[in-house]
């Protein structure tokens, strides 16, 4: 059972080696970090630092290009019913001004002030992507319980992500065999024999059986972890949470001294606000 | 004095959901270091008892306590199952929900991160635990990589860390191979000697348990336990047929024999039990001429012929070629993963051949539907609860003639006509969910039969079963073959169906079909044994010892059991 986006194996890339703790705050840290500002100066750093953390896990480009197509496409399209809903949008953001560069009717224009605010949504968008995707791939599903473990998230809440990363294959095995049984009884599933609408029907058919023998599923499931002392203590340690090592501990000054400047700069904001909501290099 | 690790006195236990106690009066001590087999039919109580020891009476499942059960001097009224999880390690049944982690290693350290272990002292039980199991070389390995036996060994390891006195293990054969399963029980002794742990095992499979020895039998009934002693004493008795447990085979064939016990003799191992006193008995039955029943010529109805297959990496089956008559009772044999499901389901013509023709009376069946093939082979998966959709027994057998847009009338006519086939007309009306899992098993094929298929392909169609509804299902299916001519192929790994029910085994091993033959032929083959993961069956190791040659013995023996059970049904 392989799947092309999650890791059940750790890795061997220099990000795959951090611990989950180490990955998991970063993580946190760097999502503050990019949904604070609309500044460029802060955002086009991290764009490059995604694509070449990206590119040292080497991952398997074919399905991440189905990916980023998706996230690039749905994000245009966001961005320019963002410029139909108000072509004037820039303005509120970059300070008032208004440069028009090309006019198609009265209310329908572009202005530089808009065309850089979309500019740099769409790059924030797109960074956060580049993040989560780095994150995802370096991480496997242990690693991201401990992780959360250790920014103090119940550990029974941390368990139900890998619990779910174990079991779904398997839900995913009974749906195969279930829908075996039921092709050769007569339920047609061949998108070109049957509308949607009944084969939604039919595969509802498929999801009784499925339901039930996952029910039964998890009452094994439960027992195994009780007879095992699940829930016993207060707190709980992990097994796949390595000691931290050199990187681990570079990673940590850097989110340290990060999670600091997040600090300054949000304050610094709250108690002297800047002339214009983002930074706009041609006003 | 030997210190006991299990009390009951006057124990009882009832469920809070039922109306009566499932435990009646139960009085049995298990001492510090010895290994006891807790045999029992399904619904006997057995269940029940081990999880009164473990704790999951009453913690998961409520109920009420009589009298008193003591694990290592602790009442388990008052103590937490978490306490009793220090003592107890218990090996669940299903092996692969037991399985909580991603990958061996964290589930070998699952108890031990429960117990805020750090993990510096972690690493080395992990480690010792899985070398105790041999399971050192997977540490990194996920789950789904694992076979059934392999998941075992872990959940083993997993419970086997610290001060855990008290192994129980809770019918660790019922979802291995036969192979798998004489491994399993051979560990099990292992750790038993070597790490001086107090064994009980939970089961209703005897022979295979007496692979190796064990020191005590305590038998169940109707919540009750009706016999508390050695296996020598169980074996001479005739306790066992009176309960529905299945005797071991060797037993079986020197009673056809004759052969009668006094109650002294020491019969648990064959290997090194004494056989002079019934060595003429057994030589003398075995020249008794028994009628072969020839299987009758009949047309060829399903032709494989050099079939291969495979989902994209390496052949899942390689050139396979063979041909099933009309009638037949087969058996498709090998371990998981040795291409028998595959041809199932190439058969079902949910998947097809990459090389190779598949005709079904004469015809290619490239040019049919999945739904057209389906009207000609019947597909009865393993769990009925996977196959059951709907509240009430009719509407599930009718469905598959809804699918197919048929009047009303013929509808009716063959649904009648299935559930008459099954003997499920009275219970037409009934709620699925209110019926027993046997009766369960036969709507699922009542549902098939509706469509009037020649051939159905049954998966494991006993799986999990005791010996009463075991023979209650096979007896069911033998009929239908009989009175209705119906083709059935079985997909087993239960060499004891293959030899009571079966007239031929396919055996499979590497996407490969290594053997075609007569279920005896094939259980005297060494290297087919070993090959498919198979296990010799003790009339091979009786015959050897009785100088006479195993496939003969094995093929007298299948015949006078078959002219047996023909004459107790003719006389019924």
């Amino acid at each position: 059972m392989k799947s092309p986006l999650l890791n059940l194996i750790p890795g061997d890339t220099y990000l795959h080696k951090l611990t989950g703790k180490t990955k998991v705050r970063a993580f946190v840290i760097l999502l503050v970090y990019i949904i604070m500002s609309f500044d460029l100066r802060l955002i086009l750093p991290l764009f490059i630092v995604g694509i070449i953390g990206l590119v040292s896990l080497r991952p398997e480009w074919k399905t991440l290009r189905y990916f980023f197509i998706v996230v690039a496409a749905v994000n245009l399209l966001n961005i320019v019913l963002f410029w139909l809903a108000n072509p004037d949008i820039g303005a509120f953001w970059c300070g008032g001004s208004r440069t028009v560069l090309v006019s198609f009717t009265k209310r329908l224009f572009i202005s530089l002030e808009t065309l850089w605010y979309l500019s740099i949504r769409f790059l924030k968008m797109i960074t956060s992507f580049l993040i989560s995707m780095v994150f995802v791939l370096s991480i496997t599903p242990s690693e991201l319980a401990a992780g959360l473990y250790s920014i103090k998230v119940p550990y029974k809440i941390c368990t139900i992500f890998s619990i779910a990363f174990r079991y779904i294959p398997d839900i995913g095995r009974d749906y195969e065999n279930i829908k075996i049984s039921m092709q050769a009884r007569g339920v047609e599933l061949d998108p070109k024999k049957v509308p949607l609408m009944d084969r939604i029907k039919q595969n509802v058919l498929i999801l009784v059986p499925l339901i039930i023998s996952s029910f039964e599923r998890v009452g094994n499931i439960s027992n195994a972890m009780d007879l095992r002392g699940y829930g016993r203590g207060k707190t709980r340690t992990y097994y796949c949470e390595h000691e931290e090592g050199k990187a681990d501990k570079i990673f940590k000054a850097i989110y340290t001294g990060l999670l600091l400047f997040c600090a300054f700069w949000i304050v610094s904001r709250i108690i002297y606000p800047p002339p214009s909501k983002m930074w706009y290099p041609f006003s | 004095m030997r210190k006991p690790i299990v009390e009951f006195i006057d124990f009882g236990f009832q469920y809070k959901s039922q109306s009566s106690p499932t435990l009646h009066n139960i009085n049995l001590t298990i001492y510090q270091g010895e290994k006891v087999l807790i045999l029992g039919p399904s619904g006997s109580g057995k269940s029940t008892l081990a999880n009164c020891i473990n704790g999951l009476n009453p913690f998961s499942y409520e109920g009420k306590i009589t009298g008193s059960c003591k694990i290592a001097g602790r009442e388990t009224k008052t103590a937490s199952i978490f306490a009793l999880s220090k003592t107890v390690g218990t090996v669940l049944q299903d092996s692969d929900a037991q399985f909580v982690a991603l990958s061996v290693g964290e589930d070998i350290a699952f108890a031990l991160e429960n117990q805020s272990v750090p993990r510096e002292e972690m690493i080395p039980k992990v480690q010792r635990a899985s070398e105790i199991v041999g399971m050192e070389d997977f540490l990194l390995h996920l789950p789904y990589e694992l076979s059934g036996g392999q998941k075992q060994k872990v959940a083993l390891a997993g419970v086997l860390h610290d001060d855990v006195d008290l192994l129980l293990f809770d019918e660790p054969l019922a979802s291995l191979d036969p192979q798998a399963g004489m491994q399993a029980i051979e560990l099990i002794h292992q750790i038993h000697v070597e790490q001086k742990k107090t064994v009980i095992i939970i089961e209703h499979r005897l022979e295979d348990v007496l692979h190796r020895p064990v020191d005590r039998i305590v038998l169940m009934n109707e919540g009750r336990i009706v016999f508390d002693g050695t296996p020598d004493r169980l074996l001479t008795s005739n306790l066992l047929p009176k309960y529905g447990i299945r005797e071991p085979l060797y037993i079986m064939a020197m009673k056809y024999a004759g052969c009668t016990f006094t109650g002294q003799e020491v019969l648990s191992d064959i290997h090194s039990m004494d056989l002079s006193p019934f060595e003429d008995k057994l030589k003398k039955h075995f020249r008794t001429p028994v009628k072969r029943s020839a299987i009758p010529a009949t047309d060829e109805i399903l032709r494989v012929q050099n079939v291969s297959f495979s989902y994209g990496d390496g052949d899942v089956l390689k050139d396979v070629s063979f041909s099933i008559d009309r009638g037949e009772k087969v058996a498709f044999i090998g371990k998981n993963g040795a291409g028998k499901s595959t041809m199932a389901k190439l058969l079902c013509g949910i998947i097809r051949p990459d090389r190779g023709e598949i005709c079904i009376e004469g015809e290619n069946y490239l040019q049919y539907s999945i739904k057209e093939i389906g009207e000609k082979i019947g597909y009865v998966m393993q769990n009925p609860n996977q196959m059951l959709v709907k509240d009430i027994i009719l509407d599930e057998v009718e469905l598959a003639l809804l699918l197919r847009d048929k009047s009303r009338e013929e509808i009716d006519a063959a649904v009648e006509r299935a559930l008459d086939m099954c003997n499920l007309y009275g219970m037409r009306n009934w709620p699925i969910y209110a019926v027993s899992y046997g009766q369960r098993k036969r709507v699922t094929i009542a549902s098939i039969l509706v469509l009037q298929p020649d051939i159905i392909i049954l998966d494991e169609p006993t799986a999990g079963q005791d010996y009463y509804h075991y023979t209650e299902i096979m007896n069911f299916l033998d009929d239908l073959n009989r009175k209705y001519g119906i083709t059935i192929i079985f997909i087993t790994h239960d060499m004891h169906l293959a030899i009571e029910y079966t007239d031929r085994a396919l055996v499979f091993s590497d996407g490969e079909l290594i053997a075609d033959d007569s279920v005896f032929k094939v259980l005297s083959d060494d290297d087919v044994i070993t090959k498919a993961s198979l296990k010799q069956t003790s009339l091979y190791t009786l015959a050897k010892r009785l100088d006479l040659d195993p496939e003969s013995y094995i093929e007298h023996f299948i015949a006078y059991e078959r002219m047996k059970k023909d004459n107790e049904k003719s006389t019924s």
